[in-house]
């Protein structure tokens, strides 16, 4: 099964090279290369996914590891969605490049399948974990939107202005997707934690910061579409929505049990 | 930030004279609520990153450089953010935010038509939601109620410890069973290295390993010799029981459990004519021996290797723990009302009041350890969680599909 993890990273190191060979040559053929490989990368994490949650008898969504490959999947997915929609040529690159470290990172943690605890034998955690997941990786892609924004603002005379239209688009769409999910992510987990604990919730760190990032994905949203705020000043909310959102994945893990750890 | 491209919002402002006029106007502004909800943002961050309650000691006993800080802090509430009452004020303007611009919402979703009036509706929905949740929160704070009941298998209560002493329950709770369940990992993994029936005759220097697969006979005799019917035997193994014991009640061979703590195989040997039977036990290996039936005259000794039930694996037995469960029965005017078990994930709920399995005592285990919670808010809070979802996804759904026909149509926002 290890095979198939690699392939999907060999897959979207496969794409990236691609999409960079394309950006710098213009031939379709590499356009067209990186988008086969994208999607060979997407179908043989499917399949990769499929397979161990048929082996560990659940859903494959409980660890480090398990969410790391989630959320590469959920990346790659979005991106091939927008990619019938819409052509950023750039975005392609950008994409793989952040399903190939994922993919890195989660192959530094322990791959085995584990038995869960009581707590996490749930189907409102597995449901919870895919929706958080699914909305990640749509502000994933809205915050390498919001870079793009960024440098395009600073050599702004070479961006054609309906590529520029359509950054702002596909960067309103995937944040509205990611909060639609991020918001049924966060729900669902207050119903488990309910049906765990008798408490939807508890202001713990995690929870705190899934807060703190909907806050922000719902202050975009609000300025963007009461406020008419577009270019830089939307492009720094994507940018410090999705700095919250790996700080509430890695960050209420590593730095804030860091700093709790004294507790143990 | 703010001074990008403004526009003002659609729909005229709600005209209401006087102080009450201008604080609602206050309230219902976008920036103010945004406002406010940037504030609760950073309070927080600051209930994240600040060590908060029973975590300042600790904190300091590592710290004990940062007691200056702390103090000031903890003077202005950063100690304990999500319990202060500054942070429940900050939540209250929030919700009086909320209802004013949700009231202006609702003109607005008569005064809009269309696809945009699906939208404000959407947003109206989306609004209303999260007062739910609001007022959700606060009937639970305002009439929940919370305690830990403690029970042992036979043992009635009609309260539990409650937070402030104790908090009565309408009927009595009576613990049937608690139960603890292991995973089978480390047995699993172990029988991997084989299980097998070592058989042997020592005086004519036969060892042979057969491999534990049930109803196979095997034909076995010592290879020096020619085969006879004095020599030769056909092994068997009937019967495979990971954990035995032998239920005085049937006189029959049972198994405790699904775990190898007490792996037994029954071995049925023919040799010339006789048939001898007999248990085989991996732990006691010279039990079988004298134990069985029947086998005086038999020269072959059996002996169960079972990798599950090697050294390693003896001194714990069972993988990680996979479920505790609690059967209570609930009894009202003498009568069981309700018999249920109950799991972590799988509560019982009975007349408001909602029992979960919250831990069980690994030393005792007819003991258990059940939460009580009622939590009157709980169906407001569900009944906006809903009503969030389906607000969003008309938000949502329509809303882009709203951008194109508005730029189509020149519309101006
Ligand atoms: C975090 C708490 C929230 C606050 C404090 C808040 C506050 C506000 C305020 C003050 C307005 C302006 C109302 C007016 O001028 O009439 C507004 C509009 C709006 N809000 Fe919220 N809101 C919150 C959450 C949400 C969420 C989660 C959504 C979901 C998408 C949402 C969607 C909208 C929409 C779509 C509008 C504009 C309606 C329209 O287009 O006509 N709000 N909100």
């Amino acid at each position: 099964m290890i095979n198939l993890f690699n392939a999907g990273l060999a897959a979207y190191v496969g794409a990236l090279v691609c999409a960079v060979v394309y950006l710098m040559s213009s031939r379709r053929f590499f356009d067209r290369a990186a988008n086969t490989m994208m999607a060979a990368g997407a179908l043989v994490q499917t399949v990769y996914i499929g397979m161990r949650w048929v082996e560990a008898g659940r859903a494959p969504f409980s660890n480090m590891f398990e969410s790391l490959v989630l959320f590469a999947w959920s990346v790659a997915v979005i991106y091939l969605v927008l990619r019938i929609q819409r052509n950023i040529p750039w975005l392609g690159a950008a994409a793989s490049v952040f399903c190939a470290l994922a993919l890195a990172h989660a192959s530094t943690f322990e791959a085995d399948i584990k038995p869960l605890m009581p707590a996490l034998q749930s189907n409102w955690l597995s449901f919870h974990v895919l929706t958080c997941f699914l909305g990640y990786g749509g502000f994933a892609v809205a915050f390498l939107i919001g870079i793009g924004v960024l440098v395009a603002d600073r050599g702004a005379s070479t961006v054609k202005p309906e590529t520029r239209e359509t950054l702002e688009t596909v960067m309103t769409r995937t944040i509205s997707f990611g909060f639609l999910f991020l918001t049924l992510g966060i729900l669902t987990g207050a119903v488990w934690a309910n049906s765990a604990w008798g408490t939807y919730w508890s202001w713990d760190p995690k929870e705190t910061w899934s807060l703190i990032t909907w806050f922000i994905y719902a202050i975009f949203l609000h300025c963007r579409f009461m406020r008419g705020w577009r270019g830089q000043a939307s492009a720094w909310i994507s940018i410090i929505g999705f700095a919250s959102v790996l700080f509430t994945y890695f960050g209420v893990n590593f730095l804030l049990s860091g700093l709790h750890s004294y507790a143990q | 930030m703010s001074d990008q491209n403004q526009k003002e919002k659609p729909g005229a402002p709600v005209k209401a004279p006087g102080i009450a006029g201008s604080i609602a106007s206050l309230l219902g502004s976008l920036k103010f609520s945004l406002g406010v909800v940037v504030i609760i943002a950073l309070a927080c961050i600051a209930g994240t990153l600040i060590p908060q309650g029973e975590q300042v000691s600790r904190y300091l006993m590592k710290n004990p450089g940062s007691h200056k800080g702390l103090e000031l802090m903890s003077s202005l509430g950063l100690t304990h953010v999500f319990s202060s009452w500054w942070f429940a004020a900050l939540l209250c303007v929030l919700a009086a935010s909320l209802l004013v611009c949700t009231g202006r919402r609702f003109q607005a979703i008569r005064r809009s038509s269309g696809a945009m009036r699906v939208r404000v509706a959407g947003s109206f929905v989306t609004h209303v939601s999260l007062l739910l949740v609001l007022v959700g929160g606060v009937v639970r704070v305002l009439w929940g109620e919370k305690g830990v009941l403690e029970l042992s298998e036979g043992q009635e209560a009609t309260a539990c410890v409650g937070v402030a002493g104790m908090m009565p329950i309408p009927f009595t709770v009576r613990l049937v069973d608690f139960e603890l369940e292991h995973y089978k990992t480390p047995g699993q993994a172990l029988e991997a290295e084989g299980d097998a029936l070592l058989v042997q005759w020592p005086e004519k220097g036969l060892a042979v390993k057969l491999p534990v697969e049930l109803m196979k006979t095997q034909v076995i005799a010592p290879s020096a010799e020619p085969p006879g019917p004095d020599n030769t035997f056909r092994v068997t193994i009937e019967r495979y029981i990971p954990d035995f014991f032998m239920d005085s009640a049937t006189g029959g061979a049972r198994s405790r459990s699904d775990q190898p703590n007490n792996p037994a195989l029954y071995v049925s040997v023919v040799a010339a004519g006789s048939t001898n039977a007999q248990w085989v036990f991996a732990r006691f290996p010279d039990f079988s021996r004298h134990g069985g039936q029947g086998g005086a005259g038999m020269p072959l000794q059996f002996k169960f290797v079972s990798g599950s039930a090697n050294p390693a694996a003896m001194g714990r037995p069972e993988g990680p723990v996979k479920a505790f469960r609690s059967t209570v029965e609930l009894i009202e005017n003498g009568q069981v009302v309700l018999k249920k078990t109950i799991a972590v994930n799988s509560p019982m709920s009975h007349r408001g009041y909602t029992f979960y399995q919250l831990s069980y005592n690994p030393n005792d285990l007819t003991w258990t350890a059940l939460q009580v919670v009622r939590d009157p808010g709980v169906p407001i809070v569900y009944a906006g969680f809903l009503l969030m979802m389906v607000g969003l996804t008309v938000v949502f759904c329509v809303g882009p599909y709203m951008d194109d026909k508005r730029k189509k149509t020149g519309v101006a926002a």
